[in-house]
């Protein structure tokens, strides 16, 4: 199965704006992907549960999928997970 | 689980407000007067809002400040705060805001276990009718 292990870059981890960043790309790309970290693996889409794996920066986090366009969407989701998401909202600001 | 982090009096289960901003200023006050952040992080929770819902799913909400305001954070602590009539937010009804003061990542473990109430739904249901602080704080902590 297609997989891509990943630090989260962002400062405050996998968790507030990030989280829900991610989320939702992962929901827009719509191709099921699951994330994992250590043995445990929820689904990419939701909020509940990307919370739960309680990522910090630096975590490294894994991708997983076998659904058509697997290799895109998780070169998509790695892409996001190795930007810095907070210092976008600093920029945005 | 830090236990310091969710104080007594930050659990307020009988609160109403009108709209979503109401009730994140009733969430920053509450961070206020318990001396966790100072009064410029209520806006910065207004301002992390507007950029992007803190909606999380099952009626619960997790209105914090944006990364520029951890200056005004005094130490990690959250609060609990349960609008039993319900808050529109942004088309979501929401009963129970968990109000979020961070400087680093002191918050994330808590923020896991409340990910793992909401998943499922028996205690995700006990956590949104909660009448007394002590149910909160022995679910969450």
């Amino acid at each position: 199965m297609p997989e891509r292990t990943v630090a989260v870059a962002s400062a405050s981890g996998l968790h507030a704006r990030p989280a829900k960043l991610f989320v939702q790309e992962a929901a827009r790309l719509g191709v099921p992907v699951r994330i994992r970290v250590g043995e445990k693996s929820v689904p990419a889409h939701s909020m509940l549960g990307v919370l739960s794996l309680g990522a910090v920066h630096g975590t490294e986090v894994t991708l997983e999928s076998d659904a058509p366009g697997a290799d895109e969407a998780l070169d998509a989701l790695v892409t996001l997970l190795s930007r810095d998401l907070d210092a976008e909202e600093a920029l945005d600001a | 689980m830090r236990e310091d982090l969710l104080d007594p009096r930050a659990v307020l289960l009988h609160e109403s407000a009108a709209d979503r901003e109401e009730a994140i200023r009733r969430c920053g006050r509450v961070l206020v007067d318990i001396g966790a952040v100072a009064e410029p992080y209520i806006d910065a929770m207004l301002e992390r809002e507007r950029s992007i819902s803190t909606y999380v799913g099952e009626g619960v909400a997790i209105p914090h400040g944006t990364a520029a305001a951890k200056e005004d954070v005094r130490r990690d602590a959250i609060c609990v705060v349960r609008f039993p009539g319900g808050v529109d937010w942004d088309g979501e009804p929401v009963t129970v805001c968990v109000g979020i003061a961070a400087k680093d990542d002191g918050h994330v473990p808590l923020l896991a276990a409340l990910a793992e109430i909401l998943l499922d739904p028996d205690r995700a249901r006990t956590l949104r009718e909660a009448t007394e602080a002590h149910q909160v704080i022995e679910e969450l902590t």
